[in-house]
Formats: C-alpha cells, structure tokens, sequence
C-alpha cells in the first residue's frame, strides 16, 4: 500500500519532490566551512533560484556549436563525445569536468563502456581520492561479505549481549530506588522560587501566575529581561530568596557526579562508562580539560583502572605532572602490571626530568611486552638523552683527560642502562619513591618544579611541545621560571644573612603562594626591610622593585633598580654583593621586557662584582640565548651546571641548544665553543639542605638517601676529575685514590673500575687490576676497555692464554683497535714460546691449538675423532664458541650437550650471537633433542627461550634448510610431550612459532 | 578492510505504517509506532531473540503515534513518551501500556517530533520532553506538571506560523543550563536557551530542516547536526559562537533525496548516520580542525568547522528511512523503519577501530 496515504500524512512527504528537484540542479555547489549566516530574511525561496540555473542551460545549449574551438573546457559544458576517450581522460586534470565525464558514462547516455568507467574512476581518484563522485552506492553487507569467522563471530557477540542485557533488564527491574533518586531532582522549571518543590504549585501559581510557563513567542523571549521577572517574582514571594539560581555567570560543569550514593553498582557502573566515554569524546577532540573533568566525574561515580590511566594521559598532555603520577599510582595499585600506566608513568618521569625511573618503568613495559613501539622509542630518546647529560657534564674533563680515559663516556651511559635491569621495579617501591615529589610540592619553595618553568623563559617550547595554553594561563605569576632553589640563590648572591622574603632578589614567586592570584603579596608592609650594607633609603627603592617585579610592572621596577644603582655609585659605598643583586635584579627586569642586550650588559657588570654568581649567569644565557648566539649560552650554561647542577633550567637548555649547535656547526660544533670557565669548588655549591617534615619518618628516611645520592652526584664528577688530572700527570698512585674514593660514592660506576684497574696496571699490581677488570664486566659484560685492561693484567700474571681470550674478545666487539691486534699477536708469540718451554698448560689444550690457527683451526680437529677434550666451563664467548665449533666438526651431539648443559641460558644468545649459523643452529638442536631433553626438559626450555634472541638468529632463520627445519619440528615435537611445571604446552607451542 | 559495515541483520515487515522506532534502553528490546490504516495508533514491542525480532506485545491507540522518546524516564521505569497526529502528549507505562500515566493536550495539530533529557542518566536537572508541532509552538514539558508546559516557545501573533518538524535536546551538562534546538520547515533554525529564557541563536539553510540533532543532550554543546530536505546536512560547532556569525559550519551534499535522520552513535559522538529519502543509511565521521576556535580581525573568538568524510553507505530500500535509533547499550547496533512498511534491526561492524 501506498505508505503516504494516511489520515495525516507526514509534514514532510508534501514537499519532498518538488525540492528534490532543486537540489539536483545545485548539485555542484559545495559550501564546505560557509557560514550559515543570517537571520529568516535572508532565506530566498527556492523557486527563484531555480531561475538562473534553467538560464545556464540554455546558454550552453547555444554555446554547445562552438565548443570544438574551445580548447579549454568549462566544467559547466556540456560533455562532447570525444571526450569520453582514454587518452583525453588521461590527461585530463581538471578534477570537476572528470566528474562530470564520469556522470556521463555512468548514466549510459553516450553508450555504455564498462572499462572506460573504471579507468575513468580510477583516474579521478587518482586526482582527488575524496571525490563525492567516486562514492556509490552499496547494499547492505550480508554474511557472505564477512569470512566464517567474523561472521559468526559477529553473530556470536551479539548472542552474548542478547543474553546479558536480558539478565540487565530483569535485575534493573528490581532495583526499588526509583522514589529516592526522584527527590532529588531539581524541581519543575518556572517553580524555581517556590520555598519548597514539595509544596503544592497551584495555591502560588494563581497567586503569582507569571511564575508558570506562560506562552511567549520568541520575539518576546528576546526581550525577556530575566533580572527583573526574577524581581517580580521574588518580591511577592521571597525577598530573601537568592537571585543565585538564575544569575548570569557560565556556571562550570561539576567536578563531581552528584549521585545518589543509593544507586546499585550496576547503574554506577553504567554512569560511570558513560562519563568515561564523554571524556574518551572530549580526548579525542583535544579538549583535555574538559576531558579531565569527565574522567573525574567518572571515577567520583566509581573508580575504575581504565579512566584513572585515561585521566593520566589527559593530564600529561595538560602537562600537569604531578596529577598524572597520582593516577598513574593508583592505576598501578589496583593493577601493578597496568601496561599503559607504567608507560605513562615512565612519560611523566621523563618529563620530570627521572629519567632513571623512568627508563625503568619502560623496562617494565618491554618486560610484559618486547614489542611495544611506544616503548621502545620512548626509552630509546630517553637513552640519548641520558647520554647527552652525560656527555655534556663530562664535557670539560674531556679536555684534559688522557686518551683512554676519553673514550669511557659511552660506557658510563651503558652503566646506566645496565645497572637498571638490577633493581627490580617493584610497583610498591615504586610508590614510596612517588611519595617524595607529592609531599615535596606540598613544601613549596625548597623543590624546584620542573613542570613550573613558566612563561617568562623562552625555554619551554622545545621540551613540552604539547602543552596546551590552559596552564600558561593558569601560571599567573609571571617569572615560575626559577622557582628553584631560593636559599641557595640566597648565597649565590651573598645575602644569605637576611632573613626577609622581601631582600630576596626580585624575581623569586615563593612556590608555595605561587598560586595565588597574583600579586598582594605581604611585602608590602616590608617595604623598609634593611638590604644588606644598602643604607635605607636605596633599600627601599630595591624592595620597591622587587615588589614591582614580582607584580609584573618590569619598567617600574627597572626604574627603580636604576635608581638605587645611581643611588649607590653616588654614595660610593663598598658592598659589592650588594650592587652585583642590583645589577642581577635590572637584568632580570631587562631581560622581561625583551632588552636581551642590556640585560647582558648588566649580568656581565654583576659577574664582574662577583664571578660565578648563580642568577647572573643563568639570566645572561637566556639573553644570550634569545638573541641566538647559542655559543656564548652554551657557555654560560654551563657554568651554571658547575655551580649547582641541578638547576633544571639550564640543564634543558643545554640539551636544547646541544642539539641546534650541532645543527648549525655539525659535528665539530665543541671546537667552536668559547672556553668554558673552570668553575672553583669555593663556588659550587651543594644541594640545599631540605627542611625534615615532621610528620613522616619514611619519607624523612628516604630523603636522607636522596640527600646523600645528591652529595654524591655533585662529589663524584669532581673527584673522578681529580683522579684523570692525575693519571695525566703520571700519579697514578694518588689517582688510584680518589678512584677509590669515588667507587666508595658510587659502587656501580664501571668507568671508575677501568679507569682504577688502568693506574694499577700501571702501578704493576696485575692480580687487583684484573679484579677492577672483572667488576666492570660484571657491571657491563661487553665493555672493551675492561677486557683490554684485563688483557694487560694477565699478560703481567703470565697468563697469555686469558690473555688472549681477552685480546680476541676486545677484538670481537671493535675489530678496529690496534693496539689490542698487536698485543695480540705479542702474546701469541709468547703462548707459542711458552708451549714450547714445555711448560705444560694442559688445561686447555684445545684451545690453545685452536689460538695457533686463528681463525678455522676446528678443520684440524676433524680428523681427530671421538678423543678431543672439549672446554665444558666456557667463561667467554670466545670460550663458548671454541668448544663448540669443536664439537660440531667431530659431529658430537654429547660434547655439545654438555657444553650447554654447562652454559646459562641467559648467557647463550651473547655467546653465539656472531657465530650462529644453519649448521651450528641445526647442531644445537640435535644435541638439545638427542642428550638433553631426557635429562633436563626445563633446561632445553629454556635454551630455546633464550636462544632465538641471539643477534643473527632471524637472518639464520630465513636461511633455514629442510634438514635444520626437520630438526627443530623433531625438538619441538618431543618439547611438548613433555610436562613440566616450569612451562606449559602453549609456551613451548608460542616458542615454536618463533622457531618454525 | 577496516571499513565498518552495515549488516542488514534483521527485517521485519509490517501491516501498518510506521513512524518511530526505539530501542527501550538497558533490553534487547525496541518499539515500534505508527499508523494503522484504519487510522488507529500502534505501539509494537519486538525483543531479540536468537536472531529473530519477536512481537512480545502490541496496542492499539485511538490516534496514530508519530514520534516517541525514553529520554526523560529513569533506567527502572523507562517510561514512552509519545506525540500523535491529534497533538497530544502521553507517556506510557510499557509493563501496562493500556492507560497512558500522562498525558497532555500538547499542540493544536500533528506532534512532529519529540525529545527528552534529563532521564536515563543522560544530562542533569530535570526530567523534560520537548514537543514540537505543525502548529508552530514548540513546548517543554515536565512529567511532574500536568496540562500545561514549562516553557512555550511559539512566534508572535501575527507572524506566520512555520511547521516545526524537529527539536532536539542539548547542553544539559548540569542542572540549570539546557537548550532546545528546533528545525522549521522554511530552514529556519532556532536555538532556545531554556536557562535564560531567551532565544540564543538562529540561522536559515534555505531548505526544510528535517532532522537537527546534538552530539550529545548532555555535554557542554559540541555539535549540532542539521540535515535538510534536498539532501545536504550542516554539521555546526557550538562551541565558539561568534556575536554576528553564530556558529560555524560544514555542510555535505550526501543523499540524492532528503536525508530524513541524523542519529549519533551513542558510544562516540563523532560519529554519526544519516537515514535518506532513497532508503539509504550513510555513516559519517566527524573530523576536528587543528584549532578549534580562532581570532578573527576584532579580536573576538569564532569557531572553525572541521570536516566530515563518509565511512560507509548503504542502500536497504527504495523507499525512505524515516526513523533510525542506535542501541544506547550495545555498540553497533541499530533500529531502523522507513515508508516500506518494515522495520529492520542493523549492525554496523568495527566501528571502534574508527
């Protein structure tokens, strides 16, 4: 039946033709981003712009004869048969008139040509994939669009959600909370100014009877003057009554749900998704406040792991740090191996500038998960970065370090990333180290806030690119900036014996008012607090301009600095601290008003009444800085880093400008630096100390440690600096002493053991030297100067065999050193000689043929079946592969059993990294198949697991052959018949797929 | 193919004509409204049941039912409120669906559309349906009050009065702010802010506005999707008005025909389906620009639209989708009825790889 024929058809049938009509010919105008501008009086009705268009077509109709003259086609023409041709489609680049050639040959009017359509098609999207006229119609997709699988699958999950949202329905019935929720709505709109809503409406309805909603037009509503209905209202009814409820002010979306705390877990659980997913809308539109609110709101419902890691995500892009490390914490409580939240923890501690916790939290991720990319990249940039602190700070000891001694930068930054891997990062130690930042920040002014760089330096662009504009706003005071340590800056400026908050220089925003407003600070009444030797009438002007300062007024208070600094020439006083915290504080004014060359000038002249005071330098490289001459700031920069090297600050603008210098002068960029200046230790100060909170004895207690790992961290780069200043100079005996004393700082510092081990061998005590060997490479397995230095140390002992074994390891991992080539071939000789003295070394017999040959010496082996004696206690790789390759010429699976029997199976991969090929690959298998699995599944287990991480295992793989695939199969077929408490058949079935 | 796609999953036909379909939230079950031929009203309740779409219940109604909605009900209740061709308002009790348990005199004429907030969770304050009519008035109801509206929002005597085809909820993020949208069949749009009391803005697109809807009743006002009779739909970003523009906009010429529905998808706002006069189903996203809002040459803020691109489209019918409803509890799944007299339930894949 007709569907329009009812009684009443719908409004809108009656007029859907007669436009539809319309619409087709304004097809070709878009209207992408116009403004839907106007008022009613600007809507033309639809007939009249019918008008012109039925005028174009009959122009072109007339125009149509002339067509074949017009090389270049109007895209309003009609379509000329010629056209509808491969070669002018080819060319054709006007991507209008390719649509309308593909209307053309769609509709079948010039004839159908299938092929000719397609090519045409595929052309334009050639040209414009998002052509409206690329898009066609498509039925509904049916099973037969879906595989099997995700058909049923689909049908599968829809079965479920049948079933569990009739489970939903039956139990919400029961719920009887219904009346409860009710009284807590807010009341009928227009009844507002009742006393109560559960009064009756209609005794004060007829009383007052504009209160009900009267019928108004919109015109009227214009004119709806809500002030003073609501005074109408109110003065008969209530004169108390707040005007409140209908005041103009945005009101501001709640931070928390008001929910009835009656309401069943499951509708909590349903409006708490719900609030989720607003803020996962609001996320994604890159609205992170309000995203952060929504999230908020959710977890004020009910708190649930997912939206405290979004609310994390949502608050690092706000760069509001501290609040993402809670969430990240309680995310982290409830479920310690949150993926996600250890890697936005790791994120958040990067921010913060720990990078080590950071880098271990990523470890945590590639733990659970070795694949993940975010991860990867994440702790790979933080790795560089590490290794460009470290570079940087050991910038100027490189100048006089010896050469040896040089090269230990990178192993330094190795250090790092293997000492990691050391402490585990369990979650709950995890926690207490957080509580310290918390309860810091609570503190205020005594930690520096990273996060809080603020908006005066031209620092915080590069690190944080996607802060957001919200928190500039939010960050009132205007110089955040150096936040840290005032105390300390205190004494940079000589004028740590005043007390008052006032004297302090200018530009310190005590953290802990940082938030307030800005500005009414109690200063005010301090104007006369005495400045150090000033007489008062110059300490009232300086007072005057820190107040001035700190309220923003930057000219004011240039002013008066300027005045006071006149004030003091004139008076010819004698107090050089005092007149270097003028200048320091004039160029603090300069440098906010953008007058970076003045603000130089005078941090210069305060450097020059005092050298190496703090503030100065910092403000002269940001000068120098903003006016680009990164060289000079660099400098400065760094000699900021010598005084105190935990100004974060500097430490960011270093990286930063690290890397524009290398941008701009390539890699040789450290030779054009000016000299940095050698900071004297009068100068350098150490971290302050910090007030001990009396509330909690853990966090007291852990901040002793950090204390002392502070002292150490500013105590260890000096006396490593002495330690190399006397190498240098050949005291190896008194460099031989600080080294020792630097390892009593820092135990875990594999530089300090090689660079130890080094004066030793010098010192020619060879037994200590090969200890200091064998700690670094327990602390980092694969650094060549730790088994360079071992080498020597056994050449001292007349071991030549380790010796060797050492010299072939130095070699494996860098085959470019030369000196380890000659001393190998020294040593060689000597194993030669010492062989043939007869002096007997029986114990490795093998390998001490195998040195002779050098490279393939297991050929020699071949003929000598069954009766070789094969090393079964491999300490090297070298070791390892020796005996192994021995076994594999003699085709003995047992040997090589052993062999690996013998062999950890974390060790194995390093062992065979640059030896694995198909042949040892197949080998291995067979021996784990034949002799070991019977005796030790788990062992074989474990083997494989390790294994196939083995540096060349995946080009190996892809080199396979039958006979080593058939192998494997044969391995793994055995490996998962066995039953094992230490693995299941699904590891062995995963490992299998790594393998096969 | 990470496309989503539309499964046309079940099809049902019917013997009357329908208007509406709804899902009847937190239950695999939606209703159905329309018309018999005798001129009678239906209220059909289907329930899923293992990939068929049972009638579990069926009345009859003196006058045919054009539009419904459970916006203003609480989760337990889920309470129908209705509008019919005779411009009475009633809500329904679907466990006693024989006496209505409101009911109202709304509009002189035929209640074109319907809405409601409020209820179900979604958006503070006040449990509120809003009506609007062939008579010109668009009303607001509050369940609480019988027989008369809480605000009236008609033109001014004298002026003519345009049929009012749509209104829609938004902006009910607390308790005291609240918007109504209405689409008049002239192009006008109007935006009534029910907090002031006062007419916020209004713009024209120059053809019947068939279908206006926000992305969500109950956020901060984000978007605004108008849809129109020759088959183009306006996308606005309300949230940047400008003193003299308004508010910003994209608009796509999408169907052929009019696009008769505009549903976002409840699961992620910016997506949404049109439903066109073809009977086809187009699913559109949309996509923010950089910025959201910028200053132009008086320093004063104004909006910036983004962009929509199709992800999929799909032809069910000849005749025209009148109504389409996303399942507020399961992602995907979707109602819709169109004028060939068939309801039809369909999934839509993948659309959280979107």
């Amino acid at each position: 039946m007709q569907p329009l024929k009812t009684t009443e058809p719908s409004p809108f049938l009656l007029n859907t033709e007669h436009l539809c009509l319309v619409a087709i010919e304004t097809d070709d105008f878009h209207s992408n981003g116009l403004w839907a501008a106007g008022s009613p009086t600007a809507y033309r009705l639809t007939g009249s712009e019918n008008l012109p268009v039925s005028n174009t077509v009959f122009i072109k109709a007339m125009s149509g004869g002339a067509a074949h003259q017009n090389p270049v086609w109007d895209s309003s023409r009609k379509v000329p048969a010629e056209h509808l041709d491969y070669g002018y489609i080819e060319k054709c680049k006007d991507v209008k008139y390719l649509e309308k050639i593909l209307r053309v040959l769609r509709s079948g009017e010039e004839g159908v040509y299938s092929h000719l359509t397609e090519f045409c098609e595929s052309h334009l999207e050639k040209l414009q994939p998002k052509s409206r006229a690329l898009r066609k119609e498509t039925s509904a997709a049916t099973a037969a669009s879906f595989s099997k699988d995700e058909w049923s699958q689909i049908l599968q999950e829809l079965q479920t959600w049948e079933e569990d949202t009739k489970r939903t329905d039956m139990l919400l019935k029961q719920d009887l909370f219904d009346d409860l929720v009710k009284s807590k709505m807010p009341p009928v709109r227009g009844s507002r100014c009742l006393v109560s809503p559960s009064q009756s409406l209609f005794p004060e309805a007829r009383k007052n009877p504009s209160k009900r909603a009267v019928p108004r037009g919109y015109r009227e509503w214009d004119k709806f003057d809500v002030e003073k209905e609501c005074d109408n209202i109110d003065g008969d009814v209530l004169k108390k009554d707040p005007p409140a409820i209908l005041d103009t002010q945005h009101p501001k979306l709640k931070q928390e749900a008001d929910v009835s705390s009656l309401l069943s877990q499951r509708q909590k659980l349903l409006l708490a998704n719900r609030e989720k997913d607003k803020g996962n809308e609001a996320f994604r539109a890159k609205d992170f406040k309000e995203a952060v609110t929504y999230y908020s709101r959710s977890l004020s419902i009910l708190p649930t792991v997912g939206a405290y890691n979004n609310r994390a995500q949502a608050e690092i892009n706000l760069s509001r740090w501290h609040d993402a490390m809670r969430d990240c914490q309680q995310v982290l409580e409830l479920d310690p191996d949150n993926k996600k939240a250890l890697l936005r923890r790791a994120t958040v501690h990067n921010h913060m500038g720990n990078v080590q916790l950071a880098s271990e939290d990523l470890r945590g991720v590639l733990r659970q998960d070795p694949y993940n990319i975010a991860a990867t990249q994440l702790l790979s940039k933080i790795e560089e970065k590490m290794s460009e602190c470290q570079l940087e700070q050991e910038q100027r000891s490189k100048k006089i370090f010896i050469e040896e001694v040089e090269e230990e930068n990178s192993c330094s930054m190795k250090e790092l990333q293997t000492a990691c891997p050391a402490q585990p990062s369990q979650p709950v130690g995890g926690e207490e180290r957080f509580a310290a930042p918390a309860e810091r920040r609570d503190m205020g002014n005594t930690q520096k806030k990273p996060h809080s760089r603020g908006d005066g330096g031209p620092h915080t662009e590069s690190s944080n690119s996607h802060h957001h504009g919200h928190w500039k706003s939010k960050g009132n005071s205007p110089d955040k900036y150096k936040v840290p340590q005032e105390s300390k800056e205190k004494v940079a400026n000589g004028s740590d014996k005043r007390g008052s908050t006032a004297s302090v220089p200018g530009d310190q925003n005590n953290s802990s008012k940082g938030t307030a407003g800005g500005g009414k600070f109690e200063e005010s009444a301090n104007l006369d607090a005495p400045c150090g030797a000033l007489p008062p009438q110059l300490s009232r002007l300086k007072n005057e301009g820190n107040l001035l300062f700190k309220n923003g007024q930057f000219a004011d208070a240039l002013d008066k600095y300027s005045q006071a600094i006149q004030g003091y020439t004139d008076s010819g006083l004698d107090s050089p601290q005092d007149l270097c915290v003028l200048y320091s504080n004039r160029a603090a004014c300069f440098l906010k008003d953008g007058n970076s060359q003045d603000c130089i000038q005078d941090c210069t002249r305060a450097l020059e009444l005092q050298p190496f005071s703090l503030k100065p330098l910092l403000r002269r490289a940001m000068a120098y800085e903003s006016l680009e001459q990164y060289r000079k700031a660099y400098v400065d920069y760094k000699t900021v880093l010598q005084i105190d090297s935990s100004v974060q600050a500097a430490h960011d603008s270093v990286n930063r400008i690290t890397r524009m210098l290398i941008e701009q002068d390539g890699p040789e960029w450290r030779q054009k630096l000016p000299e940095i200046p050698l900071v004297p230790l009068s100068a350098q100060q150490h971290r302050r100390e910090e007030p001990p909170s009396a509330e909690v004895l853990q966090a007291r207690v852990e901040k002793a440690a950090r204390e002392a790992e502070r002292r150490a961290d500013v105590l260890f780069p000096a006396l490593k600096q002495e330690g190399n200043d006397f190498v240098k100079k050949g005291q190896y005996r008194d460099a031989f002493g600080k080294y020792t004393e630097c390892l009593k700082l820092k135990p875990e510092e594999c530089s300090i053991y090689t660079n130890r081990a080094l004066c030793l061998l010098k010192l020619e005590r060879f037994g200590e030297a090969k200890q200091d060997c064998d700690a670094a490479l327990r602390l980092e397995p694969a650094n060549k100067k730790a088994f360079y230095r071992r080498a020597l140390a056994n050449k001292g002992l007349q071991d030549f065999l380790a010796c060797s074994s050492d010299l072939q390891e130095v070699l494996q991992l860098d085959p470019s050193v030369q000196e380890a080539q000659k001393e190998l071939e020294e040593v060689t000789v000597l194993l030669r000689q010492s062989l043939a003295d007869g002096s007997k070394e029986h114990r490795r017999t093998v390998l001490i043929r195998e040195v002779d040959g050098d490279e393939d010496t297991t050929a020699v082996q071949s003929n000598c079946t069954g009766a070789v004696s094969i090393n079964q206690k491999p300490t090297s790789a070298y070791d390892f592969g020796q005996s192994l390759n021995a076994a594999r010429c003699s085709g003995n699976t047992e040997a090589c059993a052993e062999l690996l029997a013998s062999t950890s199976p974390e060790q194995l991969p390093r062992y065979l990294s640059t030896q694995l090929d198909g042949h040892t690959l197949s080998f291995i298998m067979q021996a784990l198949d034949s002799h070991l699995l019977e005796k030790n599944p788990n062992l074989v287990y474990q083997h494989l697991h390790h294994l196939h991480t083995a540096d060349r295992f995946t080009v190996v793989q892809l080199l396979q052959d039958m006979d080593t695939h058939h192998h494997m199969t044969q391995l793994f077929e055995h490996l998962s018949a066995v039953e094992s408490a230490e693995f299941t058949k699904n590891d062995v079935q995963n490992l299998a797929n790594k393998y096969i | 193919m990470t496309f989503p796609q539309v499964i046309a999953h079940i099809q049902k036909s019917l013997n009357y004509t329908v208007f509406d379909s709804k899902w009847i939230p937190c239950s695999a079950k939606f209703i159905c409204l329309g018309n018999y031929p005798r001129g009678t009203g239906v209220i059909q309740i289907y329930e899923l049941q293992h990939g068929e779409a049972q009638l579990i219940k069926e009345v009859e109604k003196p006058k045919p039912l054009k539009c419904g909605t459970f916006g203003a009900t609480s989760l337990q209740q889920r309470h129908l409120a209705t509008g019919d061709f005779d411009g009475n308002l009633n809500i329904w009790n679907l466990e006693s669906p024989e006496v209505p348990v409101y009911t109202a005199k709304a509009h002189k004429e035929i209640v074109n559309s319907i809405d409601g907030v409020g209820g179900l969770g979604i958006g503070d304050g006040a449990p509120e349906i809003v009506t609007g009519s062939r008579d010109g008035t668009v009303k607001v109801w509050d369940p609480r009050q019988k027989d008369l509206p809480v605000a009236n929002m008609e033109p001014v005597e004298g002026e003519t009065k345009r049929d009012c085809w749509t209104v829609a909820f938004g902006h009910a993020f607390n308790d005291e702010d609240r918007c109504v949208c209405a689409g008049y069949d002239n192009g006008d749009i109007k935006l009534f802010d029910l907090r002031n009391m006062s007419l916020r803005w209004e713009t024209n697109i120059k053809n019947g506005v068939c279908c206006v809807e926000f992305d969500r009743k109950d956020i901060d006002m984000n978007k605004l999707v108008a849809t129109s009779l020759e088959g183009k739909f306006h996308v606005f970003d309300m949230r940047t008005q400008h003193p003299v523009k308004g508010f910003a906009s994209v608009s796509e010429k999408a169907h052929k025909s009019t696009i008769w529905q505009v549903r976002h998808l409840p699961q992620n706002r910016d997506i949404f389906m049109t439903a066109g006069g073809a009977g086809n189903l187009h699913l559109w996203k949309y996509e923010y620009p950089a910025k959201r809002s910028k200053q132009d040459s008086d320093g004063m803020d104004v909006g910036v639209a983004g962009s929509v691109s199709l992800l999929q489209n799909a032809t069910l019918s000849s005749q025209p989708i009148s109504s389409l409803d996303w399942s507020p509890d399961k992602q995907g799944l979707c109602v819709c009825s169109g004028f060939d007299q068939s309801v039809r339930v369909l999934i839509v894949t993948k659309l959280n790889l979107v």
